[in-house]
Order: C-alpha cells, then structure tokens, then sequence
C-alpha cells in the first residue's frame, strides 16, 4: 500500500559514523537509518522518528511504500527493519529498501481474523493465533494491508491453516500451506493442591538435577577432601 | 517448582547484571504481557507464585506463555555454620532479568483482566515491571 507521506532525510558522512555519533542524533531528535536495494550502493542517512513511528502505527504498516527525500533524489522505499528500546520503546533504528515498483517483492503480512469462533462462543474453548504473518510475494501495488480470515465456522479442536486463508490471485503465498494459523483449544484448570499432596509432591521432585559428567568426578573428590 | 533436568556444573558465581534486554523484550507468542523495568533474581518459587496468581483469576480463561527459565543456582550455607570450609550446598534456582524482558504472556482474555491477572502476577515479583499489550490487541 503506497502512502502520500513524503520522509525527509540527511545523508550520514563518514565522519558521523559509530555508537557516539549516533547517540547524539539521537539526542538531536532524530535516529539514524539505512537505505538500500535497487542495485544501487547502500547510504547511511539520518530521518525522523515521528514520520517512521506514523507509518508503522498506520493500517498497512511497516508494508507502506512512501517516498524517501535524500537531497534532491526521491525514491519509494519500505521499511525492513526496526529497533526499538527495551525499556522506553524509543525507535533506535531502521532499515529501508529502495522499491522497484514492477518487480515482485516477499513481504509479510499481518493476519486478522474476524468474527468470533463457535468453538470459543459454544463449546467454551479459547482462541489461540500461531501465526501472527503470513509471507507473501506480489508486486508492490497489490501488498494487502491484512489478510482477514474469517474464523466462525471454526469449532473446538479445529485448525485453521495457511491454506484456508482466502488466496487473492495476484498473491502467492510463501508460508508452508500446511502452517497453523489459529486453533480454538482448551486450558486445565488450576486445581487447588491440598496440603498432603503438596508435600507429596515436595518430597517426590528430586532436590539436585543431574551433573553431566563433572558430577561423579566431584563427589569422589568431595569424599576424598572430606576425608583429609 | 522450575528447575533444569541436566547441569553442567552444580553451582555458580553470582555475577553482574548489566545493561538491558536486548533480546525477549517484545510479545512473541500473546496479546499482553509483562515486563520487567529492573535487573534482578526472580527465584523459581516466586515464578510459580505469579503463575498460579494469574491461572486462579483467569480461571479457563486464558493461555498463559512463562518467558522466563530459573537455570541459575544459588546456594546457601546451614544455619549458624562459621564462615569458610567451602561454598554452601545448593538452595534454589533463578532466573536472571534484565530491565524489558517479558516475564508473561497472555491471550484469550479481555485487557481488563489480563491487566488484572498481571497486576496479581506482580505482587508476587521483586521488581517493578509493566503491563504491555500488543498494538490492536482485544479484537477478540
């Protein structure tokens, strides 16, 4: 899916390379990425994070092809990697490919699946998703911005796969057809353990797991020390 | 209780807890999870407390994913034993964290509980930790 929005960059010299200079971009505001593909060289560039956040909150996602402004130079490029901060979730870095609009491109796909399950709704099972995205190839006009499946008919202990999802003809389909996507299964219950079977239990487990090899060598050596 | 079946060696230095997680710090397998905002022990009995915290409140509700392994041992010395003559026997296990290391996961249940099951989970835990949820979540 192709967006309107337009991604200012700036080129990264040399001399602006390395973990301390891309921890003051950084602190400037913006973060640092890369572009590259088209068989064309790679360039390290510098873009802003609130235009990169914007595309991947946007419906079609990290699959929008928008236009990247390097200088004078205007490319349609899509987003193949993101990092993001463990703790504040802050984007860190992102990776662009240049796109070649008449040329087939693998892309991944989010699934989302629609109405609710009877296995769920009659039968009281819970609905487990797999599979979160399918691999697809399809030039990249046609990259849907999901695949909905849906998921009513679908009853306890049933399996809904790669193959079951609704196959568009200019798309095909990378991921093993085989592939579960979702299932509607079952989870036991907690059952409270009474006091007895607790302790049961306690003296059941053994107490030490087993030492690969070290462990006989050890204990001889234990004994011996324990000895003198 | 958590434990390793097979161990190298039967115990270990203590070591430091450095830096973050850089690795299992997003939701791989539910719609919510929680995750932890500083390094620590979490200690296998304090693993199962919040696992059998959040079953009990989700009942049959939910699928609960634990991300978290306690393969560190730690050991301890008898009480009222003098120091030296050896390092202790070993006591119980843990599992290292750093800060943004999913602990749980959960699906099949609305964010409100699962917010509820987690903020129960938390109680049992040493650390401060968060609530996430992945973007879209509680479609169904």
């Amino acid at each position: 899916m192709t967006s309107q929005e337009i991604v200012q960059a700036e080129l990264r010299e040399d001399s602006s390379r390395g973990k301390n200079e891309a921890r003051r971009l950084r602190a400037s505001g913006r973060v640092p990425a890369v572009v590259y593909g088209a068989k064309k060289a790679s360039a390290a560039i510098s873009v802003d994070p609130k235009q990169i956040t914007r595309i991947l909150h946007s419906a079609s996602g990290h699959n929008t092809i928008f236009d990247l402004e390097l200088g004078s130079e205007k490319t349609k490029v899509m987003i193949v990697d993101w990092q993001y901060e463990p703790l504040k979730g802050k984007l860190l870095h992102i990776d662009m490919k240049r796109i070649a609009m008449d040329e087939k491109i693998r892309v991944s796909v989010p699934v989302h699946l629609t109405g609710e399950a009877t296995g769920v709704k009659q039968q009281g099972g819970i609905l487990d998703q797999v599979m979160r995205e399918v691999e697809i190839e399809c030039l990249p006009g046609d990259i849907p911005s999901s695949i909905d499946a849906d998921i009513s008919h679908l009853a306890f202990g049933q399996v809904l796969r790669v193959a079951d999802l609704p196959h568009g003809g200019s798309l095909k389909f990378i991921t093993d057809e085989n592939q579960a996507v979702a299932h509607v299964t079952s989870v036991k219950e907690e059952v409270v353990a009474t006091p007895d079977a607790a302790a049961a239990e306690a003296t059941a487990a053994p107490a030490e797991p087993e030492v690969i090899k070290k462990g006989k060598q050890e204990t001889t050596e234990e004994t011996a020390e324990a000895k003198k | 209780m958590l434990m390793p079946k097979k161990v190298k060696y039967r115990k270990q230095q203590r070591g430091r807890m450095r830096g973050k997680a850089w690795r299992g710090g997003e939701l791989a397998f539910g719609d919510y999870g929680l995750k932890v905002m500083e390094p620590g022990w979490i200690t296998d009995r304090q693993i199962e407390a919040s696992r059998v915290a959040m079953t009990r409140f989700v009942k049959r509700g939910g699928k609960i994913w634990i991300r978290l392994f306690p393969d560190k041992p730690v050991t301890k010395k008898p009480a009222e034993t003098r120091m030296g003559k050896g390092k202790g026997a070993p006591d119980h296990w843990v599992a290292v964290v750093r800060p943004g290391r999913i602990l749980f996961e959960m699906e099949g249940v609305s964010v409100t509980d699962a917010q509820e099951a987690m903020r129960l989970a938390s109680h049992k835990l040493p650390l401060r930790t968060k609530f996430v949820a992945r973007i879209g979540a509680g479609a169904h």
